[in-house]
């Protein structure tokens, strides 16, 4: 059936799974460049004028630069505000979604937590190296993590010595980062790659140093190769190995496409991986261009993530975010940004799903669509602007086309229609007695709302 | 397109139809409930089930008809052996020149064991005969990946991608009613996978008043609509299946539960002085839904920060004393209702640490760790070999002595009066915990 999804449907899809959902106005620029443009557009962000998004960080930005002790506690108070502040308008405001929506992936892939860390300002720089390569080479990316402060703080690995070995970030970079559990190497293999990893230290700006009088440089054995490994070639060696290229290919597809992952278009984003030495933009192609990508399997199969839901509502009504409220909210429906509860990341799928996430879910779009008080939203104003006040089937159906792609049953349509006047509908009165606010809590609290 | 809705033929005020017709099973690991009522605004649960389903096999001494378990998790890893101290012992002291329990400080349970010297609490707990702690707990084969080795704990079972946790299985095996929401949560905002069930949902709280479904106070006289209208919506969606449905059954039985929880829940005010922190409050509430009318008899509670690769003597003495304040506070509570008799705590860890110290003043991932098992109906004292730190294995990590399959099976038999083998697919030893 997923053949009859048209253009604009399978563009709602795609930014549904690439760029946290879309305006109006959004959609209508995405639309004008049919499918494979649209896929060029978010995979050529350079190509994309994001300066109103950059003016708007400016500021926020300049917090990190402003001279003062990290250690002092307005610093850091203020840092803290920034960096979620900085990383909510990036994600609500950019015009090039899909960067953030792969910092996003990352962040969850290479989970690192502030809670740990304890440095606003060392998780603000991992984003951006997230953000950096986000859709570079797989290989500069890991090393970049490797040698990433926060993360040698996370997991142990600058206080990893040859004197004395920790091999916490040994075991999560072949089991969480590059591997996989359990797939093809021995216990024997995190003990030699903790080794080839030693010797790392944060210096005095807060920046990684190698130490080398800290570094074991004898010969190690890691999946079968041998050498005098540091950090540098035990990546090489992982990033160019095709069970990596295949996890990480894996962990994309049930990420863009469907949870349960898909075997046939698995194997041919490792492919490209391996063709093209791990250039995450070319997998992303693979993925998104694949016909596996609009099959009827992956029609609104994923379970949003609630920074997923948060984001996409904010961007759908066209507000700005401010970090503080939507990190609060978020965790509520149990996913605090920056602060994943182990180095796993976040299980996802449904595991986002139970009774005090659901609510907290639908208490979110209760707040957001709230009819006075702190950043309310003009409902009205939206309809209005977009031209939609006529009948209230009207209305409804744009509702519905803005925030899930049309495709809604009748039944379902019939409780919104209702919801707001029916065949009695006037717009003024609506607007006046709450209940266009309230179409909106409903189209965004209901199911279909809640999946990409 | 997934678009089965014109097909099943529903009317949207019939949600009861709808859910009826629900063909597909939603999900591996999520509860399923097909062909069963969804419900719309209230419904009355019995009280009585629960008492039905948890009150047989009373122990003697035992008055009460309820009984309950709370499991509290310690994430991370604790380290076994300066929780349990094996303080006589000289390759102890080899082993952890910078981290060893002095043997002066540890709190003597034996002549050779002694609690960690922050947990005081729990100490006065075991003196008065209401703390087993089964020593070298772990399984064959242990592994050290956080991630899978808290797997094979909640699952109880070797096999990878069982769908199911052990409590889960315990909740479909003793399913009378379907309405029964409240009788296991989850205290926290991620569900515990021990709690998957195939055909039960279990709540999961952060805290009792903020479990509710909001409306806007300023719609005046929209309130109620927008209620009825959302339970009308997703009754409808659950029709279209996949992870629709799953999302569908999760809002409209957690709005449900809502209903019951405001019902049933009482006017609970604590008996005992509970600390601040996290844990703490996570065992007040569930000291709040045992003793509410809505016959609870399974809270999980989970608490973390137990992975101490660095820094371990800066980081587990207060995370000991929390979990040992917190417990303590939570028995005084029960005690002065009388009911320390019918709460059991089962306390884990998906795994102790290795028994050499690393160079950052912590301890890597390793296997056998002590197991807590606390309440007025426990008979107190150390159960298990002490493992050896001698014969260790080819990591350097210690030997189990006592699966911890044989604490769950004592637990389901002896506790529930339920058969184990149902629950764990297998015969394993029981442990006089209750005898």
């Amino acid at each position: 059936m997923a053949g009859m999804m048209t253009t604009r449907q399978r563009i709602q899809h795609l930014l549904r799974r690439t760029g946290f959902g879309y305006s109006a106005a959004e959609l209508g620029e995405y639309v004008a460049l049919e499918l494979d443009g649209s896929v060029e557009r978010l995979l050529r962000p350079g190509l994309v004028d994001d300066s109103v998004v950059d003016s708007a960080l400016a500021p926020v930005l300049a917090v990190f630069d402003a001279p003062g002790d990290p250690q002092d506690p307005s610093v850091r108070r203020a840092h803290r505000e920034a960096l979620w502040a900085a990383w909510y308008l990036r994600m609500t405001r950019s015009r090039r979604p899909l960067v953030e929506r792969m910092t996003y992936f990352w962040h969850d892939h290479f989970a690192t937590s502030i809670g740990k860390v304890d440095s606003a300002l060392l998780m603000h720089r991992q984003n951006e190296l997230l953000r950096r390569n986000a859709l570079g080479s797989f290989r500069d990316l890991l090393l970049g993590v490797a040698r990433d402060p926060a993360m040698l703080i996370y997991l142990d690995n600058r206080t990893n010595a040859r004197q004395a070995p920790n091999e916490n970030y040994a075991r999560e970079l072949l089991e969480l980062h590059t591997l996989g559990e359990g797939n093809g190497y021995t216990e024997q293999d995190i003990k030699e790659a903790a080794r080839a990893l030693t010797g790392w230290r944060i210096g005095e700006a807060r920046t990684a140093v190698f130490r080398p009088n800290l570094f074991d440089s004898g010969r190690k054995t890691v999946l079968g190769q041998t050498g005098n490994l540091n950090d540098a070639t035990l990546v090489d060696l992982l990033a160019g190995h095709p069970r990596v290229a295949r996890y990480i290919a894996g962990k994309l597809v049930a990420a863009f496409v469907r949870p349960e992952g898909d075997t046939a278009l698995r194997e041919r984003a490792t492919a490209t991986y391996l063709r093209t030495s791990g250039s995450i933009s070319e997998v992303m192609r693979t993925i998104l261009l694949s016909d596996e990508m609009y099959a009827p399997a992956a029609y609104r199969a994923i379970i949003k993530s609630p920074t997923e839901l948060i984001v996409g509502a904010k961007r759908a009504l066209e507000i700005a975010a401010e970090g503080r409220t939507e990190v609060e909210i978020s965790n509520r429906m149990g996913q605090r940004i920056y602060d994943p509860l182990n180095p796993a990341g976040w299980a996802g799928g449904e595991a986002w799903l139970n009774g005090t996430t659901m609510l907290a879910r639908s208490n979110f779009i209760a707040q957001l669509t709230a009819l006075g008080g702190n950043g309310a939203v003009d409902i009205p104003g939206l309809l209005r602007r977009n031209g939609v006040t006529g009948s209230a089937s009207a209305v409804v159906d744009w509702v519905l086309d803005l925030l899930v792609g049309g495709d809604v049953d009748a039944a379902s349509r019939e409780v919104l229609i209702d919801h707001i006047g029916g065949v009695h509908f006037n717009f003024d009165r609506a607007a006046r007695e709450g209940t266009l606010h309230g179409l909106i809590y409903l189209a965004m609290c209901m199911p279909l709302y809640q999946v990409a | 397109m997934t678009r089965g809705v014109e097909s099943v033929n529903v009317r949207v005020d019939e949600p009861v139809e709808v859910a009826r017709q629900l063909a597909a099973p939603l999900s591996r690991r999520g509860f399923v409930s097909r062909g069963i009522a969804l419900v719309g605004l209230g419904s009355v649960l019995p009280a009585a089930f629960v008492r039905a389903v948890f009150a047989e096999g009373t122990p003697p001494g035992v008055t009460s008809k309820r009984r309950a378990l709370v499991v509290v998790q310690l994430g991370g890893g604790n380290d076994g052996l300066n929780t349990l101290v094996p303080y006589t012992d000289g390759a102890y002291y080899d082993a952890r020149p910078r981290l060893a329990v002095k043997p002066e400080t540890a709190l003597h349970l034996s002549p050779t064991i002694g609690l960690h010297p922050e947990m005081t609490g729990l100490k006065a707990l075991y003196d008065s005969g209401q703390v087993g702690i089964v020593q070298g707990v772990g399984y064959p084969n242990p592994n050290r990946s956080h991630f899978r080795s808290m797997e094979i704990w909640h699952t109880a079972s070797m096999a990878e991608h069982t769908s199911t946790g052990w409590l889960g299985r315990l909740l479909d095996a003793t399913r009378f009613e379907q309405k029964q929401a409240w009788r296991a949560v989850n205290i926290g905002s991620a569900l515990a996978e021990s709690l998957t069930s195939q055909a039960s949902f279990v709540p999961a709280l952060t805290s009792i008043p903020t479990y509710t479904l909001n409306t806007d106070p300023r719609a005046r006289g929209q309130g109620d609509r927008r209620v009825t209208d959302w339970v009308r919506l997703f009754a409808q969606q659950a029709a279209y299946g996949g992870a629709l449905a799953m999302v569908s059954e999760t809002g409209t039985k957690a709005y449900q539960s809502t209903v019951d929880l405001r019902r049933e829940i009482g006017s609970y005010q604590p008996l005992a002085n509970y600390p601040g922190t996290a844990l703490a409050t996570a065992l007040r509430t569930s000291a709040e839904l045992i003793t509410s009318n809505l016959g609870t008899g399974i809270c999980y509670v989970s608490t973390g920060g137990f992975d101490s690769h660095s820094g371990q003597d800066n980081t587990q003495p207060a995370l000991l004393r929390a979990v040992s304040e917190a417990v303590s506070a939570f028995y005084a509570d029960l005690a002065a209702r009388g009911m320390d008799q019918d709460v059991l705590t089962v306390m884990w860890t998906e795994f102790g640490r290795r028994v050499k110290e690393n160079g950052s003043t912590g301890t890597d991932h390793g296997t056998a760790t002590p197991l807590f098992v606390i309440g007025g109906g426990v008979t107190g004292g150390l159960y298990g070999e002490t493992p050896s730190l001698r014969n260790l294995d080819g990591n350097g990590d210690l030997k189990h002595s006592t699966d911890f399959r044989s604490v769950y099976a004592t637990v389901l038999e002896q506790w529930f009066a339920t058969d184990p083998k149902d629950v764990l697919g297998g015969s394993f030893p029981a442990l006089p915990l209750f005898a």
